[in-house]
């Protein structure tokens, strides 16, 4: 039994309050993922459950008891850092027994379980190292090999990959993808990457403010965010934003001198401006007046396997198309824009997304 | 043509950076010489005899002008070896105290958030700013009332009063550089929070503790004023203090006072030489580490 439950936690500094009420269950064995930007709370919340932040208010409940007074170390909680914190002298068999050591564990059964933990990550040859002789993955893989010792309920990361440069950081998320497939616990990750939480949970929690955004699958959180926020956030490169006005039933709109188009919404009363949103990657390139908006290329970022237009729509700034390689478009060139309407996302003046029709009309 | 050109900017360049190196060296060698000259001189003059030392004082010790008398009046009269071995319990005991209590201090005002700690911090490091001496008078009537005049106790306790604020001070910096999430796992570990302090953050800080220990062991061990003021009484003294039996009103058996002070010299230099691997590494901690 090791699910985790969050209920209305709060956490303020003085007058400073960092999180407003959380509410949240993780399941046994779920891998959940915090994202948001730095200073949204996301590490203070994983704190919080790891017992290195006092509670302000609010109950975090660990396996059906409640933890709040009760410390890091019994909390059945290991947790993996962002600096690894491994201790400099001692070398990397002695990090990973520290805490069974100190638990005062036999010494065959502290044996088993280090060499065990270093089967799994690959460190056996390394176990007579100190961490300033490994390399930043292999000092990660020791920091999630201490973790792994003591046998834990609950894993919790905090930005565990974002010291290591980019091609060790995909290796490593693989590793730790595979190594919560063969362990089966229950797993907290706190990341500012959206990347990062995109491939690994299971579930992912946005955080903004010290308030959750939103919670739901990748996918959920992909095709029907709730929010502006969300739909920023989630997905790269981010989703563009139309400011746009509201005619007839009030989902359908004209944005920027477009015809009406109209948005697969549920139609709601709101009052002031709306918003389009639609993904770089669901824009349709036409030729010039066959689309919703015709418009001018601004530069034109070719990778290879894809291609990013950027255009200058005026008051919103950068708007981006994600097109396929081969695209032979140049900068300056104007070409039109076509919205798919089952991609198009409609949000209030509040930020608030419009929900659409028919939840299950995904776009592919 | 473009290559002679280049080749000829590399030769200059390179003459350059010799330049400036030796222009360096130089000037190191210089404060080096200047350094170790009157400490030289001291052991130079220690093994000549007084004409030997009057009339040649920058001359070596040779035929005529060498001798032992020094040494063998200071190790046979009076009680060398008592104000030797006070010396070296004092300076120990406050080095002790001072790195224990300072890095205890440090540790709290860096580690841990409550009311006051910036006031704390300020009183703490306050004593850098106002000499010790000029509260002697307040320490003496204070060590009266204690009866803890002419012990050893009332030097250490004011030695360790005097190195604290320092201390204190580099410590508490130092270890705000340290890394937070290796005491936060080692809470996650289990550990105490003391057992944090001695299994965590001391092996951590060795260097600066090292930095630290020499900072204040030179003082304590050189200093007259306390000595003199605190514990002159015979079972007391401490070596400068012992020194001054052999410089009389009207004589002064220089002999003497230079073979104590050569014999001096040699444990501050055991104890440098043992911190001096950990206070290099402390010195340049801050500004190489990655």
């Amino acid at each position: 039994m090791s699910e985790l439950t969050l209920q209305d936690v709060r956490k303020s500094y003085g007058e400073a309050k960092v999180i407003h009420g959380v509410d949240l269950a993780v399941k046994d064995g779920e891998f959940v993922v915090f994202v948001g930007p730095s200073g949204c709370g996301k590490s203070t919340l994983l704190r919080m459950i790891a017992g290195l932040e006092s509670i302000t208010g609010g109950d975090v409940v660990i396996g059906g008891e409640q933890v709040n007074d009760i410390a890091p170390a019994d909390r059945g909680i290991a947790m993996v850092f962002q600096s690894y914190a491994l201790y400099p002298h001692k070398d990397v068999y002695g990090n990973m027994a520290f805490a069974l050591r100190h638990a005062g564990e036999d010494k065959a059964v502290i044996d088993e379980r280090v060499r065990k933990a270093a089967d799994i990550l690959g460190l056996q040859d390394l176990l007579k190292r100190r961490p300033k002789e490994l390399s930043g993955g292999q000092r990660q893989r020791v920091a999630i090999g201490r973790a792994i010792v003591r046998d834990p309920e609950i894993f919790l990361f905090d930005e565990p990959l974002s010291n290591l440069d980019a091609a060790l950081r995909v290796q490593m998320r693989v590793e730790i993808l595979r190594l919560h497939q063969r362990l089966k616990t229950t797993m907290v990750y706190v990341t500012h990457d959206q990347v990062e939480a995109m491939t690994l949970a299971d579930r992912i929690v946005v955080l903004r403010d010290g308030r959750i955004e939103q919670v739901g699958t990748p996918l959920e959180l992909y095709h029907h965010p709730e929010n502006r926020f969300v739909a920023g956030f989630i997905g790269s490169p981010k989703m563009n934003f139309l400011s746009a006005e509201r005619s007839g039933d009030g989902t359908t709109v004209t944005t920027h001198g477009s015809a009406p188009i109209e948005v697969p919404v549920q139609p709601r009363d709101t009052e002031g401006a709306v918003t389009l949103g639609i993904r770089p990657e669901h824009v349709g390139l036409v030729a010039p007046g066959a689309g919703d908006l015709d418009a001018r290329i601004l530069v034109a970022e070719r990778l290879g396997g894809e291609t990013f237009l950027h255009f200058d729509l005026g008051d919103e700034g950068d708007f981006v198309v994600k097109a396929d390689g081969a695209a032979t478009h140049e900068s300056g060139e104007t070409v039109g824009l076509s919205f798919p309407p089952q991609a198009l996302h409609l949000f209030d003046a509040q930020g608030a997304a419009f929900a659409p029709r028919d939840r299950n009309a995904l776009i592919g | 043509m473009t290559e002679t050109a280049s080749s000829h900017r590399a030769r200059a360049s390179r003459l350059r950076g010799l330049s400036t190196r030796a222009g360096v060296h130089m000037v190191l060698a210089g404060y080096t010489l200047i350094a170790i000259f009157p400490v030289f001189l001291v052991i130079l003059n220690s093994f000549k005899n007084r004409r030997g030392i009057f009339t040649d004082p920058l001359g070596l010790p040779g035929e005529g002008t060498f001798s032992l008398e020094g040494y063998a009046t200071v190790l046979t009269q009076g009680d060398f070896a008592t104000y030797f071995s006070n010396s070296l319990i004092v300076t120990v005991t406050a080095l002790f105290l001072i790195l224990w209590l300072g890095a205890m201090a440090a540790h709290a005002l860096a580690e841990y958030r409550f009311r006051f700690n910036t006031l704390l911090g300020i009183y703490l490091i306050l004593g850098i700013m106002v000499p010790i001496r000029l509260g002697t008078v307040a320490i003496l009537e204070l060590m009266v009332d204690l009866n803890l005049v002419n012990t050893l106790l009332a030097l250490i306790l004011v030695y360790t009063a005097q190195g604290l604020p320092v201390a204190v001070f580099i410590l508490t910096e130092f270890m705000r550089t340290l890394s937070r999430d290796i005491k936060d796992c080692a809470r996650v570990d289990g550990l105490s929070e003391y057992r944090i302090f001695f299994e965590v953050v001391v092996p951590l800080i060795r260097p600066v503790l090292a930095t630290v220990a020499v900072f204040s062991m030179i003082p304590i061990w050189n200093d007259l004023w306390f000595p003199l003021i605190l514990a002159s009484g015979d079972a007391t003294k401490t070596v400068t203090l012992g020194v001054q039996q052999f410089i009389g009103q009207y004589t002064v058996n220089w002999s003497a006072v230079l073979a104590s002070l050569s014999i001096a010299i040699l444990p501050v230099l055991g104890l440098y030489a043992l911190f001096s691997r950990q206070l290099i590494a402390g010195i340049t901690s801050g500004a190489v580490k990655g």
